[in-house]
């Protein structure tokens, strides 16, 4: 067979299958050649060959035109260049038939799963909620239940599927490379990407990758969004690893080493520059790119939302998420100048996710440092600001890991700048930072942002009257702050001896104080000074002086009584030590007052009005002190006399 | 930018007297004793407010260009320079002001204010991104079928069947993103001819049908345009909301009420122009001027001028009976369209085999068709890139603003 006759039949065999004729319009029912099982192998190897002949007699490349080789008319080349181009539109329906109907189902399940660790991290983030942070109560199962820096960097890295079985792939490989090789690589591309790229869209979908603006976003409450991030974190690791890999995959299998969009033969061919490396990726970069956009857009749109404290920890989620793929986003997606494009913006939201939580955490800073001081607590107690920071601060040396690596200024002078301008803190740019070696910026944050509460607390302290109380509030709040501290080792950890040493020097104090100014009044009324009358031999006691020093005790302690019983100290062993402490200066000073002078009052009248208590009813006394309850109307006296 | 390079330049491309007019009142105020001193804003930020002022309107009076670029990429990446060059000069005002300390409450509001309508930007600038990603796509299409025309060597009916059934692909895109514009008119337009055009080459026997059947099939696979915005985002709603509450101050509002203003309008500019050039999801009403916010007193703002010289050439555009139904404004989409259209045209008159004036018209259109896949081959990247470098200029100085009014907030 010489070569025109081979290029005849070559042309006999393409023509049989013309999808452009004009019977060939009843879509559905065609049959198709490569179809599977059902479809005809061997006549689906013949056209191939058909297609190799046809290129191999008669390039189609109108350069050849008026070569040697080219021995038959003009008409005949023309004859062969139109069996190439009906032999590309069959390959090229032959080849979106292929794609889209051997697709097998991903396994969108099996494929969410690949976050191994949600369990964990989904309680990590319910504990870290906000709402835990705002409605706080006795128990601080807030920072006992988290702080487990779960397995986020342990995932499992990426799982390429098959998105179509083997066969199908050999085919459309099959299929692509004659496509190629005839210089309709572009063609072959675009049907790829019309292809994929629903079918891409559809799987973001399913793993419940949604449509939002910036706008809708912005709009959604917090609580929605945190449910949002959970849910993102997980898809985005499933179409990244997952989805987005696999396609790359499918991608390189059809078209690797396969010349398919360098073909633009205008004179202007200054954007032809994709360069032959990377041409296997450009379909597959068209395929996700909508995708890819839309699944970062959402982090996007949250790392520029407004920036209030309860979003920290989990935008953290959402950065250290987003951080923990960029490694798989570089593999994937740095193949071509398109999808490096997309790998690019993905390391900028971390980053801006990065900005976000070191601006959260100064706009934390500062809502501390303005919280104002509205009114006093009853009873002196645990103020809820102070509960509301120290949660606030162990849950920030739980998530310390990631902390460390994003603070890394120390607060800035800024922070203080505005600290001074604020009336509310007019000392509190004297306050000095206790700056010991390596103290790394988070700790120096998280010191500044203590010590910009006890500033706060102090001018709370300022609102009750009573400067006993006031003294109170303060040892109270500061044994809080010390105890929190003490609860988490972390937090521990980053504060450091030193700064816990002066907490705890300044609880001692507060302490001291309130003991000195709730009680050195009631206990001068048990000195002798005053008592004695001056001149005589006989030790002379003025019995008036006594009386009325009796009657003041007795007033002072009942007043203290009765006052204090409705202060509250919250924790138990403080307040047990406390009452030990009172009643061992109180019941010796006034047990021995007694023996000292309880004879001149006995022998008196009416002695039960001015020794109305025993050193026992004291002691009994003291236990009703701090329980923060309106006591009852009178002290309760264990014997009479 | 020193005040003579504005005057300079305003001299020849701007010639508005109302610019003059503006200016010689503002710099009345300074120089008359009755009002300069002893008004609440303090003369050095008098200065920094004029000088803002003429900025903008050079900014703006910079754009205009030569006629026949009106709407190009390039003429849209001016406009988008001119906007993040204001937007510039603003942070560097504000920040002066706030230095000065003549920045109070309502002044931080004022900022707030506009970031947060800044950021309403932000969804048109992802959906233009979509939309230019988009042309991308019509542009390859069409750059097949110019190629293969323009090849060396004859043309023979395999090529023209593949310029066909590539423009007949592309016919199909266009349909499609013309609907999800919001516009019917080039869409059925496209559409009957597409019927057309297949229609008689079925009909003629020796021509084998061209690629009907297969687009037909095709059609539904085309069709695969996804935006990343909501499905319910329009952008008509955006602009307006861009828009909404944006009213010149009166006069007695001094301090940062008239730069944000300026601010806003060149915004609202900026990204209405960019919903009139890319397709975008529902953009078609948004070109209706009834939707533009109130224009800005030409006498009060010396940038008034130059902002509603392009306003209103942007709306005549809008209206002209052949784009108005276009799916995106952009010059280079309405010379695809007409290139596409007219090549179309030439390759159904074709006989086959060409020869003469016939094969000239073709390789004539295909030219045409080939230098704009060129031209958008080379512009919509850096297009692309400006409209993301918007979208970060806008996040930054937002976040800049949160984290300076954060220290001056109550």
């Amino acid at each position: 067979m010489d070569g025109s006759a081979e290029l005849e039949a070559a042309e006999r065999v393409v023509m049989r299958w013309d999808s452009t004729s004009a019977s060939a319009s009843a879509a559905a029912d065609e049959p198709m050649l490569f179809d599977g099982a059902s479809g005809d192998r061997i006549e689906a190897e013949r056209f191939l060959r058909a297609v190799d002949d046809l290129r191999r007699l008669a390039p189609p490349s109108p350069a050849a035109v008026g070569s040697p080789r080219c021995l038959s008319s003009g008409s005949s080349a023309g004859g062969a260049s139109s069996a190439v181009q009906v032999a590309m539109a069959r390959l090229e329906d032959e080849f979106r038939h292929v794609l889209s109907s051997r697709a097998l189902d991903l396994e969108i399940e099996a494929l969410a799963d690949l976050g191994g660790s949600l369990s964990i991290s989904s309680d990590r983030s319910n504990s870290a909620s906000s709402a835990d942070l705002q409605v706080v109560d006795e128990d601080d199962s807030v920072s006992s239940s988290v702080g487990r820096r779960s397995s986020y960097r342990s995932l499992p890295s990426i799982r390429e599927i098959d998105l179509l079985p083997d066969d199908a792939v050999a085919d459309l490989r099959a299929i692509a490379s004659r496509m190629a090789a005839a210089g309709y690589g572009r063609e072959c591309a675009q049907v790829y990407a019309s292809v994929r790229k629903p079918a891409v869209d559809a799987s973001l979908r399913r793993l419940g990758v949604e449509r939002l603006s910036i706008g809708d976003v912005q709009r959604l409450e917090w609580k929605a969004l945190e449910a949002k991030i959970r849910r993102w974190i997980r898809a985005a690791r499933a179409a990244v690893r997952g989805v987005f890999a696999s396609e790359r995959r499918l991608c390189f299998l059809i078209f690797h080493d396969l010349p398919i969009s360098n073909i633009t033969i205008t004179a202007t061919a200054t954007a032809t520059a994709a360069t032959a490396p990377a041409t296997h990726d450009t379909p597959f970069a068209e395929a996700i790119k909508g995708a890819a956009l839309q699944l970062f857009g959402f982090a996007e749109a949250i790392s520029i939302g407004r920036r209030s404290p309860e979003k920290l920890f989990k935008i953290i989620d959402l950065h250290d998420a987003l951080s923990d793929l960029l490694p798989d986003v570089s593999d994937i997606f740095a193949a071509s100048k398109v999808a490096e494009s997309i790998y690019v913006q993905a390391a900028e939201i971390r980053s801006r996710l990065a900005d976000a939580v070191r601006g959260i955490l100064s706009e934390f800073e500062n809502a501390v440092l303005r919280d104002p001081p509205k009114t006093a607590v009853p009873g002196g107690t645990i103020h809820p600001l102070t509960r509301y920071v120290m949660n606030y601060s162990s849950l920030i040396s739980d998530y310390k890991a990631t902390l460390s690596e994003l603070i890394v200024s120390r607060p800035s002078a800024s922070a203080r700048l505005a600290a001074e301008g604020n009336e509310l803190a007019p000392s509190l740019a004297e306050l000095e930072l206790p700056e010991p070696e390596n103290q790394s910026p988070l700790a120096a944050h998280i010191i500044w942002i203590i010590v910009v509460l006890e500033h706060n607390l102090e001018g709370k302290a300022s609102l009750y009257k009573d400067t006993a109380l006031s003294h109170l509030f303060l040892m109270n709040n500061v044994y809080y702050i010390v105890h929190k501290v003490k609860d988490s080792p972390d937090l521990w950890s980053l504060i450091g001896d030193d700064y816990l040493k002066r907490l705890t020097g300044k609880f001692t104090m507060a302490a001291t104080n309130y003991q000195r100014s709730a009680w050195l009044k009631i206990l001068n009324c048990l000195r002798d000074e005053g008592l004695h009358v001056s001149g005589g031999f006989s030790s002379g006691i003025s019995k008036s002086a006594l009386r009325e020093r009796f009657r003041s005790f007795n007033a002072a302690f009942e007043e203290a009584h009765r006052v204090q019983s409705g202060w509250c100290v919250p924790d138990t062993q403080l307040r047990e030590e406390l009452r030990i402490s009172i009643s061992e200066k109180l019941v010796p000073a006034y047990r021995s007052f007694l023996g000292r002078f309880r004879h001149h009052i006995e022998n008196g009248k009416h002695p039960e009005l001015y020794i109305k208590y025993s050193a026992e009813d004291l002691e009994i006394a003291v236990n009703d002190f701090f329980e923060g309850v309106p006591p009852s109307p009178h002290i309760r006296r264990r014997s009479h006399g | 930018m020193p005040a003579t390079d504005y005057q300079g330049s305003s001299s020849h491309s701007h010639p508005s007297p109302f610019s003059s007019f503006g200016r010689s009142l503002l710099s009345l105020r300074r120089d008359s004793p009755a009002v300069g001193a002893s008004q609440a804003m303090p003369s050095g930020e008098e200065a920094d407010l004029e000088a803002f002022q003429r900025h903008v309107a050079a900014h703006l009076a910079d754009i205009r260009g030569e006629e026949d670029e009106f709407l190009s990429i390039e003429w849209i990446r001016r406009l988008l320079e001119a906007f993040l060059l204001c937007q510039e000069e603003f942070r560097v005002f504000v920040a002066q002001a706030r230095r000065r300390g003549a920045l109070p409450a309502a002044g931080e509001k004022l900022v707030v204010e506009f970031h947060e309508r800044a950021v309403k930007a932000l969804d048109v600038c992802n959906a233009a991104r979509d939309g230019v990603d988009q042309l991308r796509r019509w542009e390859r299409l069409a750059d097949i079928a110019a190629s293969v025309l323009l090849a060396p060597g004859e043309i023979h009916e395999g090529q023209l069947r593949r310029a066909r059934k590539a423009l007949s692909d592309l016919a199909v895109l266009l349909v499609d993103d013309t609907a999800a514009s919001g516009s019917g008119g080039v869409a059925s337009f496209l559409a009957s001819h597409r019927n057309r055009s297949f229609g008689r080459a079925r009909a003629s026997p020796s021509r084998a049908a061209v690629a009907g059947a297969s687009s037909a099939t095709s059609a539904s696979h085309f069709r695969s345009l996804s935006w990343s915005v909501s499905r319910a985002w329009s952008a008509s709603r955006q602009l307006q909301a861009i828009g909404a509450g944006l009213a010149a101050p009166r006069a007695h509002e001094a301090g940062l009420a008239a730069p944000v203003y300026a601010m806003g309008c060149v915004l609202h500019l900026a990204a209405w122009a960019l919903v009139a050039a890319v397709p975008c999801p529902d953009r078609s009403a948004a070109l209706q001027a009834h939707h533009l916010p109130a224009a800005p007193p030409r006498a009060a703002f010396p940038w008034a001028p130059p902002l509603l010289t392009l306003q209103e050439r942007l709306a005549e555009e809008g209206k002209r009976k052949d784009r108005r139904h276009s799916c995106g404004l952009l010059k280079e989409i309405h010379v695809l369209e007409k290139s596409t259209h007219k090549l179309t045209e030439a390759i159904d008159a074709a006989p086959i085999p060409l020869f003469g004036d016939r094969e000239a018209d073709v390789r004539e259109a295909a030219a045409e068709l080939a230098a704009v896949c060129a031209a958008m081959r080379d512009g919509l990247e850096p297009l692309e890139r400006q409209v993301r470098e918007v979208f970060h200029r806008i996040v930054r100085s937002r976040v800049e603003g949160l984290d300076s009014s954060m220290h001056n907030a109550d």
